[in-house]
C-alpha cells in the first residue's frame, strides 16, 4: 500500500470526524552510527523507523497522534485519535491558538550530495574510525580516545486536506573525535572539530571535509598539554571566540531567544520564555553593527536544510537580526500570525512520533569583513578560546556562562601561552553589542548542532549555525574558577 | 503491546537467527501528553510505537540493527543486516557474552492499568483542574500532564526471557503573574497520584509570596532546595559513580572508592525496588538489577556496573547496564537519598537567613572532577529572615561544587519522587551552607 493512499485515506477519516484541516506526514528514517572507543567498536549500529504523525484541527484546538501502523485500520484509528483528542482540548480551550491553513504546495527536494555514504564500505569506515581513535592517543596520558560518524537519511512525505504532497529525502552526514587526558589532579577534553564534530546535510563529502586523520594526534597532545597548562585568569578581558564556539553562543544566546513560542509562552514551563518582545521588532539593538544574523534554510551544506518544513511551508531565507538590529523571529504559521508575518518555515518534529514546533534551524552569522589573524591586532590583554566543554544561559535567555576545552592569552595582539578552564559569562544583549569585528568567509563554517533539545515531550533537533571566529570586547572570563 | 505479544515476536527473531548467538530487545511504547499555556491546551498529542533491536555476536564481533516494522520479511532483513555488520566490528578488549537470566518479578506498583488506560479527556480534566486555580488567582498557568506505559522484552539464545511493563505519570506546572512565577511538579506510576489542582495551587501560591521580587546580593548563602531543584543538582554527581566514569578518571571517584567524600549525615543508593519508583528489575542486557548503596554515611564504597566493567574491575555485575554495545557506560537509573530527622517547614522556620529555592535551570558542569556546575535559580525563589519567608527574589546564577555542597548539608524529613528528562529520583529538600551565587538577573 502507497503513502498516497494511506494519507487519503487518514485525511478522509479526520475529516469525516470533525477535523476542518487535517495533515499528515510519513517519515521513514534511518540511521548509521559507528563509534569507536579506546580500540572497541563500541557501536556499529543501524536503525530504520517509519511511522507517520496526524495532526488534525477542530474549533481551533490542534490534536496530534502518531502511529507505526501503515494499514488501513492503523491510519482510521490514528487519525480518529487526533481529532477526538483535539475535541479534548478544545472543550476546555479559553482561546483558540491555531486557523486552518491554506497553501498548498506539490513539489519534491533532495539533498545534494557528492558521495552517496551507501557507496563507502562499512569495513573502510570502521578502518578511519580505528586510525583516527589510535592516533588521539599522541601520549601516554590519553585515557579515553572515542572516534565517530554518524549518517541519516530520511524520507518524508507531507500531505494536507488543502491538496499538498511533498515528497523529500534528506540525508544528513557528521563525525567526530575526542580525547580524555587524565593525571593524578585533573583530566582534560579536547574534541574536534569544534566540540561535537562536523554535521552537515549532504553525503561521505562531509566526513571528508572533517579531516579526522590529519588532526587526531594534535588533538591528544593538545588534551595533554592542558593537564599542565596554567588556569585562565579571572577578570575582564577581551575575548575572541572559534567559530564553533561563535556558533553555540548564537544558538543559545539567539537562536532560542528569538523563537516565537518561546516569546508567547508556549515553552514557559520548561525551555522557558523570552526576553525579546514582539513590539521590540526593528527597534531592539540587540548587538553591534557587526552583527547580522540570518535564517536561511536553503543553504548547501546546512545540517537543517529542507525544501520544506514539518508544517508544510516552503524554506526561506529571512533576517532575524541586521546590523545589529532585532528585525525577526523564527516562526510556525501559527505564531507567525500573531505578530501580522508569514511564516519562515522554522518548524521541525524530531521523528514522526513527535509533534511539529519551532526550531532555530539554520541560522547563520554573516561573515565579517577581516582575516581571522587580524582578530589579534589591537588586543593587548585577552583570551582566545576554542570549542565548547560548558553552557548554560537563564530562562529568559540572559545570563549566560560558557566554558571551552582551550585558551590562550593573548598579549600585545599575540597569541601566547596556553590556558586551561577558560570561562567567560555575560548578559546576551550587552555581550553581542561588544562584539567590534567577526572574521571573514575564509573561515565561515556551517557548523551544525545535532543534539538541541526543547519541548515536551523532548525533542532533539538537528539545527546550524554558521559562523567564523569573532571579537568580544570587555567579557569577564575565568568565571567559576574565581572564588 | 501486550508481554505475551512481545515475547513472541522476540522468539521469531531468535529463529530468524538460527545458530548464530542472538539477543532480541522489544520494546512497546504508548503514551499521551498534554501540553498547556496561557491556561489553554496548545500542544495535545499521543504515539504509540514498537521497536526490534537485534544483537548478533558472529566470532566474537556483535553488529546491531533495529527497525519498528514487525512484519516477517523485516524482521528477517534486520537479523541479516546485524549479522552483516558484526563482520566489521572487530572483538572488544573484554568479551560481552550473552547473559542467561531467570526470569525476575517487577516491583509492585510498577504497572498501573489505570494509568495505562489513562485519556485525553482524564488528561485534559487535570489540565482543566490546574487552570481553575490559575484563573482563580488571575494568572496563567503552563505545564503538561503526561501518561505512558512501557513494555520491554529481552529474549537471547541462551533461553533468557525477561519482561517487564511499567507505567508512568506526571505533570508539572508553572503560574505566571506579573512579576513572579511559582514551580509545583507530581510523578508517580499511578496516575490516581496526579493531583492538578493541589499542584496548581502551590504554584499560583508562590507567585502570590513572590510578588515584587527584591535583588539580593550573589555571595555565600543558606539555602534550601526543594526536591526539583536537589534532584537536578544531584543528577549532575550521580553519573560520577558509573564504573565507566571512575575507570576513565574523569570521576570525582578517581581519588579512591572507600573514602569519606561527603557529610557523615548523607546516604544515597540506587533502588529500582524503591515504593515511590517501582522500575525495571533487569538492565538492557539482561541483568538483574541489584540495589547499590552509592554513599553510605559519607563514604563512596561503589560503582555501579553492566557485565563489561564487571570483568574488567572484578567487581559483581549491579545490573546497571545500557543496551550492548554501547558508548556509555553503565549508569544509576532509580537513586533514593535519605532523609533526615527534621520537616521542610522546620528547616525553613531554623534559618536566620537564607534563600528557598524552587527549581534550578541549565545545570551544566564547569569542572568534573571537581563536580563544580553552574545553573540558574527559576520559578520561585524566596528570602527567608528569621524562620520565615519574606519575600520574593530574583534568580541568580551559582558555580558550586556539589560535593562541597553536600559536606554542609541536612536532608527534611519528607521525600518526593522528582525527575528531568534524563533522571528518576526520590530524594528529599535539603538544607545548604555556605553554597555560591556569582551573578543575578533583573527578573
Amino acid at each position: 500500500m502507497t503513502f498516497d493512499t494511506l494519507a487519503a485515506r487518514a485525511l478522509d477519516t479526520a475529516t469525516s470526524s470533525g477535523a476542518s484541516y487535517a495533515d499528515i506526514r510519513f517519515d521513514d528514517g534511518r540511521a548509521e552510527r559507528a563509534e569507536v572507543r579506546n580500540g572497541d567498536v563500541v557501536t556499529l549500529a543501524d536503525s530504520r523507523s517509519c511511522g507517520y504523525g496526524i495532526r488534525a484541527l477542530v474549533d481551533g484546538a490542534w490534536g496530534f497522534a502518531a502511529s507505526a501502523r501503515l494499514d488501513d485500520t492503523g491510519v482510521d484509528e490514528t487519525a480518529a485519535l487526533a481529532v477526538a483528542i483535539a475535541k479534548a482540548g478544545a472543550a476546555i480551550a479559553k482561546h483558540r491558538f491555531a486557523q486552518a491553513p491554506t497553501e498548498r504546495y506539490v513539489d519534491t527536494f533532495r539533498t545534494p550530495v557528492v558521495r552517496d555514504p551507501a557507496s563507502v564500505p562499512l569495513g573502510d569506515r570502521v578502518a578511519l574510525l580505528l586510525d583516527v581513535e589510535r592516533a588521539l592517543h599522541a601520549t601516554s596520558s590519553i585515557r579515553v580516545g572515542r572516534a565517530w560518524i554518524d549518517l541519516w537519511q530520511t524520507e518524508k512525505v507531507f500531505y494536507s486536506t488543502t491538496g499538498s504532497r511533498i515528497a523529500q529525502t534528506i540525508l544528513q552526514s557528521g563525525s567526530g573525535c575526542s580525547a580524555l587526558a587524565v593525571n593524578d589532579d585533573d583530566a582534560q577534553d579536547r574534541s574536534y572539530p569544534g566540540d561535537i564534530g562536523l554535521y552537515q546535510s549532504g553525503g561521505w563529502e562531509i566526513v571528508d571535509a572533517a579531516a579526522l586523520r590529519e588532526n587526531a594526534a594534535r588533538i591528544g597532545e593538545e588534551a595533554t598539554q592542558l593537564l599542565s597548562a596554567p588556569q585562565c585568569p579571572s577578570g575582564v578581558r577581551d575575548v575572541i571566540l572559534g567559530g564553533s564556539q561563535v556558533s553555540l553562543q548564537i544558538h543559545e544566546s539567539l537562536g532560542h531567544a528569538a523563537e516565537l513560542d518561546r516569546i508567547m509562552g508556549w515553552e514557559a514551563n520548561f525551555s522557558g520564555t523570552s526576553f525579546l518582545r514582539a513590539s521590540e521588532l526593528g527597534k531592539l539593538r540587540y548587538g553591534s553593527p557587526h552583527v547580522t544574523i540570518v535564517i536561511d534554510n536553503t543553504m548547501p551544506r546546512g545540517f537543517a536544510t529542507v525544501g520544506y518544513d514539518d508544517e508544510g511551508s516552503k524554506s526561506v531565507v529571512d533576517d532575524i537580526v541586521r546590523d545589529g538590529v532585532l528585525v525577526g523571529f523564527e516562526s510556525s504559521r501559527d505564531t507567525a500570525r500573531t505578530i501580522g508575518r508569514a511564516t519562515n518555515a522554522c518548524v521541525r518534529a524530531e521523528n514522526w512520533r513527535n509533534v511539529p514546533m519551532i526550531r532555530m534551524c539554520n541560522l547563520n552569522l554573516l561573515p565579517g569583513n577581516v582575516p581571522f589573524d587580524a582578530l589579534f591586532d589591537g588586543v593587548d590583554d585577552g583570551i582566545y578560546m576554542e570549542s565548547n566543554r560548558s553552557w548554560s544561559i537563564d530562562d529568559h535567555r540572559l545570563n549566560f556562562q560558557f566554558g571551552c576545552q582551550i585558551g590562550w592569552e593573548i598579549k600585545g595582539g599575540k597569541k601566547t601561552r596556553m590556558v586551561k578552564n577558560p570561562t567567560y559569562a555575560g548578559v546576551t544583549p550587552q555581550f553581542w553589542n561588544a562584539c567590534d569585528a567577526v572574521a571573514d568567509e575564509h573561515s565561515w563554517v556551517a557548523w551544525g548542532t545535532p543534539n538541541c533539545g526543547k519541548g515536551e515531550p523532548m525533542q532533539t533537533g538537528r539545527t546550524a549555525q554558521a559562523a567564523s571566529p569573532a571579537r568580544f570586547r570587555n567579557v569577564r572570563v575565568g568565571v567559576g574558577y574565581d572564588a | 503491546m501486550r508481554e505475551a505479544q512481545r515475547e513472541e515476536l522476540a522468539r521469531s527473531v531468535l529463529d530468524l537467527a538460527a545458530n548464530d548467538a542472538c539477543e532480541a530487545i522489544v520494546t512497546s511504547t504508548a503514551g499521551g501528553l498534554t501540553r498547556f499555556t496561557h491556561n489553554a491546551v496548545h500542544q495535545n498529542l499521543a504515539s504509540a510505537d514498537t521497536t526490534v533491536r537485534v544483537r548478533t555476536i558472529v566470532d566474537g564481533r556483535t553488529g546491531v540493527a533495529m527497525t519498528n516494522d514487525t512484519c516477517p520479511a523485516s524482521l528477517a532483513q534486520t537479523v541479516a543486516r546485524s549479522r552483516a555488520i558484526a563482520a566489521f566490528a572487530p572483538p572488544g578488549d573484554v568479551p560481552r557474552p550473552l547473559l542467561h537470566t531467570a526470569r525476575i518479578s517487577a516491583p509492585h506498583g510498577a504497572f498501573v492499568a489505570a494509568t495505562a488506560a489513562a485519556s485525553p479527556t482524564a488528561r485534559a480534566a487535570t489540565v482543566a483542574a490546574i487552570v481553575a486555580e490559575a484563573e482563580a488567582a488571575s494568572v496563567w498557568a503552563a505545564g503538561y500532564v503526561t501518561t505512558s506505559q512501557t513494555g520491554i522484552t529481552i529474549a537471547n539464545s541462551t533461553g533468557t526471557l525477561l519482561s517487564f511493563d511499567g507505567t508512568a505519570c506526571g505533570l508539572n506546572v508553572k503560574a505566571n503573574a506579573a512579576d513572579a512565577t511559582g514551580f509545583a511538579e507530581r510523578y508517580a506510576n499511578d496516575v490516581a497520584a496526579l493531583d492538578g489542582a493541589a499542584a496548581g495551587a502551590i504554584a499560583v501560591a508562590k507567585t502570590r509570596v513572590g510578588a515584587a521580587p527584591i535583588a539580593v546580593e550573589p555571595g555565600a548563602w543558606t539555602v534550601i532546595l526543594e526536591p526539583a531543584a536537589i534532584g537536578e543538582l544531584l543528577s549532575y554527581l550521580t553519573d560520577h559513580f558509573s564504573a565507566q566514569a571512575y575507570v576513565d578518571g574523569s570521576s570525582f571517584l578517581a581519588d579512591g572508592l572507600g573514602r569519606t567524600y561527603v557529610g557523615e549525615n548523607v546516604t544515597m543508593w540506587d533502588d529500582h525496588t524503591h515504593p515511590s519508583l517501582a522500575d525495571m528489575p533487569f538492565d538492557l542486557e539482561g541483568a538483574p538489577r541489584t540495589r547499590v548503596p552509592l554513599f553510605e554515611a559519607g563514604v563512596a564504597n561503589h560503582v555501579v556496573t553492566d557485565a563489561r566493567y564487571a570483568a574488567k574491575l572484578d567487581m559483581p555485575n549491579t545490573g546497571h547496564g545500557f543496551a550492548v554495545p554501547s558508548a556509555m557506560g553503565p549508569e544509576p537509573r532509580s537513586v533514593v537519598v535519605s532523609t533526615g530527622s527534621r520537616s521542610t517547614q522546620e528547616l525553613i522556620a531554623q534559618t536566620k537567613r537564607g534563600l528557598l529555592v524552587s527549581r534550578f535551570w541549565y545545570i551544566r558542569p564547569v569542572d568534573d572532577r571537581k563536580t563544580i556546575v553552574t545553573g540558574m535559580t527559576r520559578d520561585g525563589t524566596f528570602l527567608i529572615e528569621d524562620g520565615k519567608i519574606t519575600a520574593g527574589v530574583r534568580n541568580m546564577r551559582f558555580n558550586q561544587s556539589i560535593l562541597e555542597a553536600l559536606r554542609h548539608c541536612e536532608f527534611a524529613s519528607d521525600a518526593a519522587r522528582t525527575e528531568g528528562y534524563s533522571y528518576r529520583m526520590v530524594v528529599p529538600a535539603v538544607k545548604i551552607d555556605g553554597f555560591r551565587f556569582d551573578s543575578r538577573t533583573e527578573f
